[in-house]
């Protein structure tokens, strides 16, 4: 199977400050890395590949120093990656790109072979639009389907799961497809150093500017894309201590939850007003 | 397991300025080298005061005046030693700077730019989990999860908090009461602009470097200190960490380590330079506060040399503290043994141990061994605590006084005699600080 | 993301750390057993981590977080029980510093 893993690099915008005296965001200094829900359908296609063969592309359309993240995913294992790199693709909306990354995927089709499934994650840290997929498909004219957990090729066809809240729905898709994958429904393999070093002796890596796509200017970029972004409003953010705790027992689990709530004040408040007497 | 088709003759592990230098000479010596970091890219896990002297650099990397980022040239130190309520404060200005500020991450980047430049096999992102060895204990190669990379020689270049020697059996586990290490916690506050310079009556360009003994550190060995950076102040602590520990057994110790840093930050004499600042990033490093007692029994075995703050080659004084040019310069020293050794038929322990030699040689084991009095000082809890009340409680005496000024004698007894110490075992002690110094 | 704060006020640890860019991995890399914890009598941990790892529960035990930690080697040089199982984070994770 050849998948291709479209992987969008992204501010961590776990870091990004806001500024209320200036309305601005601070993010100086702030690295990107490789969208999070992303590394999980890098880890999905390479589930794929190591138990049926072939190869993962990881593709993604992103300013020079999205190198680095190509680097951290063929550090993971994939095969090659491909950068997608002009000015003329900057400010992209999501229909944009998804135009983009679909010629992209049919010039893989064409200079190095056919391509059975794209795999993307659920949705991006910067945004949460989660369009990419669907867009992506509608471009190919591929089926989609999201939310997925489990892939499984049977007769040159997809035996799909996904997962949701209240049930599992099992689909058979046509190849080749489009699938997003269920965000959390795996944890990304580690960064391996013999893949770093192949990344780094090998540089399975290739560059298209639009160059190479040859697509229409009024397609792509700033162009391209109909979305305005109306206002972005900031939530402010209550600071949280996570605490791991491995209970014993369930009853030992409760136990923990309820002290560890007494203990902080407005928490214990609260409880006590709820369950009143009982307390 | 995967074992990598590559062979290397030099794999470095750790890409600070020691490993860096050690990576980029050797390349320039012809080698094939691996360097593998643990961080995102170079210089990401790093962290320290804020101040690097230059001479040994020029050496090591050549261009580094012009190129590396920098910030500001140091023209002025400040001591200051702080009481309850009260400060005094020592400056020296000076118009040729020896040493510069930078940020340790940018610098770092720098110098793992040049080793790349050089040929050098920069990989990032790779945890290294230990040194692999042969049946007669002969360092081979490295390991990380499940893969093997192979060199004729491995340079460990991991820095104070050295993991694979401890792994590989080489020095005995850190442990604080033991060793002779330090923990340093830092703020990093951003200022408006052009404030650093009309707040601390810097021209443009120049620096400061001010520590602070006394009350910050409670007692525990160790002190604070003050950085200036283009449009930041580094503000940070460097206790002990054996006395630290002994201090919360003791319940003198009540508040974290963070408060400490905090208690300077908030200071009613120093809060006033970094008004409307902001905090743009907090962290803490190990450090080493004694680097001979620190050193493994060798710095170079059957396969594997050792540098930089692992071979516990940081020079502590106390008032300043060099660890990036020391560590730097011993990578390269490294990487010259590691030619001759190659010259003379191999890397085994007998040839590599030129670089020890090369080592005791050099200008940084004869600063380690002149200042090796330092040592006591450190470990002496007295210094910190009733020396710096007596010292305040003098200028106290001789200038805090509504009618009658007494003689510098009478102010220097009379505070001696509050701050509990005899006079004779007293003036001894100083003699013995001011020698050491 | 956090708000930008120029006040001169103490700083909790966590608005210390939410200065700070993390990349925190989904596993942890320091593994404490806090049954050890149990018979520590002066735990220094509690003060001594900078990033404010360890806490105590309301009664006495020790709460373990990973995720703000910088990754500085303290606590596993001062634990006098060999309670903490200590290494890196793996593929670049953990704390990214910038401006030190
Ligand atoms: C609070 C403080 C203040 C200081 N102030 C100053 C100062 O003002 N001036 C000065 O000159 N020096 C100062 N120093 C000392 C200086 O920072 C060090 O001496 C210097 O950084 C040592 O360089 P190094 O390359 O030996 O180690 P490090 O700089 O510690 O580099 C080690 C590198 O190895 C990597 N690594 C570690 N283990 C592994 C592994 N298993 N696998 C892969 N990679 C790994 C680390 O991520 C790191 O990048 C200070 C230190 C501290 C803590
Ligand atoms: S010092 Fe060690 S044993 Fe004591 S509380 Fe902390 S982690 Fe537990
Ligand atoms: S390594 Fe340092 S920051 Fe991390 S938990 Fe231990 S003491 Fe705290």
């Amino acid at each position: 199977m050849r998948v291709v893993v479209g992987i969008k690099w992204v501010p961590n915008t776990q870091a990004v400050r806001f500024d209320p005296r200036t309305g601005t965001l601070l993010r100086e200094g702030v690295p990107s890395i490789v969208n999070p829900h992303d590394l999980v359908a890098v880890e999905f296609a390479l589930e794929l590949r190591d138990k049926y063969g072939g190869e993962v592309i990881a593709i993604t359309m992103a300013p020079p120093s999205a190198l680095k993240g190509l680097e951290h995913v063929i550090g993971m294992g994939v095969d090659r990656g491909i950068l997608i790199t002009d000015r003329v693709f900057a400010g992209a909306d999501t229909l944009a790109t998804s135009y983009v990354i679909a010629h992209a995927i049919r010039k893989i089709e064409r200079e190095i072979g056919h391509v059975d499934l794209a795999v993307f994650g659920q949705e991006t840290i910067d945004s949460s639009t989660a369009h990419i997929g669907a867009q992506t498909a509608s471009w190919l004219g591929w089926p989609y389907l999201y939310y997925v957990t489990k892939a499984e090729p049977v007769d040159g066809k997809l035996i799909v799961e996904r997962t949701l809240e209240d049930r599992v729905e099992v689909y058979e898709l046509e190849l080749p497809a489009v699938v997003a994958v269920a965000m959390r429904s795996r944890k990304p393999r580690p960064v391996r150093l013999a893949n770093k070093i192949r990344a780094k002796l090998e540089k399975p890596l290739i560059i298209w500017s639009n160059k190479e796509l040859g697509l229409d200017p009024r397609c792509v970029g700033l162009r391209g894309s109909p979305t305005v972004v109306a206002k972005i409003t900031f939530t402010p953010e209550v600071p949280r201590k996570k605490k791991i705790y491995r209970p014993r027992s369930g009853d030992d689990a409760a136990h923990w939850i309820l002290k560890s709530l007494l203990a902080d004040e407005k928490a214990s408040k609260i409880l006590r007003r709820i369950l009143g007497g009982e307390m | 397991m995967g074992s990598i088709p590559t062979r290397f003759d030099v794999i470095v592990v750790g890409a600070g300025p020691a490993g860096a230098a050690a990576a980029y000479h050797a390349a320039k010596r012809g080698f094939k080298v691996l360097l593998v970091e643990r961080g995102r890219g170079a210089g990401s896990k790093e962290l320290y005061g804020g101040r690097i002297y230059v001479g040994p650099l020029r050496d090591v990397w050549p261009g580094i005046e012009k190129e590396a980022p920098i910030h500001r040239w140091v023209v002025e130190e400040r001591l200051s030693i702080i009481g309850d309520g009260e400060v005094a404060t020592l400056s020296y200005r000076y118009s040729n700077p020896v040493s510069f500020t930078a940020y340790l991450p940018d610098l770092t980047r720098w110098m793992v730019s040049k080793a790349e430049e050089e040929g050098v096999v920069f990989v990032d992102e790779v945890r290294v989990d230990s040194l692999v060895r042969d049946g007669e204990g002969r360092v081979i190669g490295i390991r990380s999860g499940p893969d093997v990379a192979y060199a004729s020689v491995v340079v460990d270049a991991e820095g104070a908090n050295r993991l694979l020697l401890e792994r590989a059996g080489i020095v005995d586990a850190l442990d604080a009461k033991r060793a002779p290490i330090a923990l340093g916690v830092k703020e990093v506050l951003k200022l408006p602009k052009g404030a650093i310079e009309d707040r601390l009556g810097l021209s443009d360009g120049e620096g400061l470097s001010w520590l602070i003994a006394g009350t910050v550190t409670k007692g525990i060995p160790g002190g604070g200190f003050i950085y200036t950076f283009k449009d930041t102040i580094a503000v940070g602590v460097v206790v002990h960490l054996g006395h630290s520990v002994n201090a919360v057994e003791a319940g003198v110790l009540k508040e974290s380590v963070k408060d400490l840093v905090e208690s300077i930050r908030l200071h009613p004499y120093f809060k006033r330079l970094w008004r409307d600042s902001d905090i743009v990033e907090y962290g803490a490093h190990l450090t080493v506060e004694c680097g001979l007692d620190y050193m493994p029994p060798h710095l170079a075995y059957d396969g594997l040399v050792i540098v930089g703050d692992a071979a516990g080659l940081l020079l502590n004084l106390g008032y300043t503290v060099r660890g990036v040019d020391l560590a730097s310069y011993s990578g390269m020293l490294a990487a010259e043994a590691i030619a001759k050794a190659h010259d003379l038929g191999g890397m085994n322990a007998e040839n590599l141990r030129v670089y020890e030699n090369m080592v005791k040689e050099s200008f940084i084991y004869k600063e380690l061994v002149r200042h090796r009095g330092i040592c006591w000082l450190t470990k002496e809890r007295r210094f910190f605590t009733s020396y710096a009340n007596i010292l305040l409680g003098i200028l106290s005496n001789l200038y805090v006084q509504e009618f009658k000024h007494p003689t510098v004698f009478e102010a220097v007894k009379a505070s001696i005699r509050s701050g509990g110490e005899a006079l004779l075992p007293l003036i001894g002690r100083i003699l013995k600080v001011v020698r050491e110094l | 993301m956090s708000i930008s704060d120029k006040s001169e006020r103490a700083l909790s640890i966590d608005e210390l750390l939410q200065r700070n860019v993390y990349d925190v991995d989904d596993e942890p890399h320091i593994i404490v057993d806090t049954e050890k914890c149990l018979k520590c009598r002066v735990k220094p941990c509690t003060l001594l981590c900078p990033a404010g790892c360890y806490t105590l529960s309301p009664d006495g035990e020790i709460l373990f977080s990973y995720e703000g930690c910088v990754e500085c080697g303290t606590c596993r040089s001062i634990c006098p029980m060999d309670a903490i199982t200590w290494n890196y984070p793996r593929s670049g994770r953990g704390i990214y510093y910038r401006f030190t």
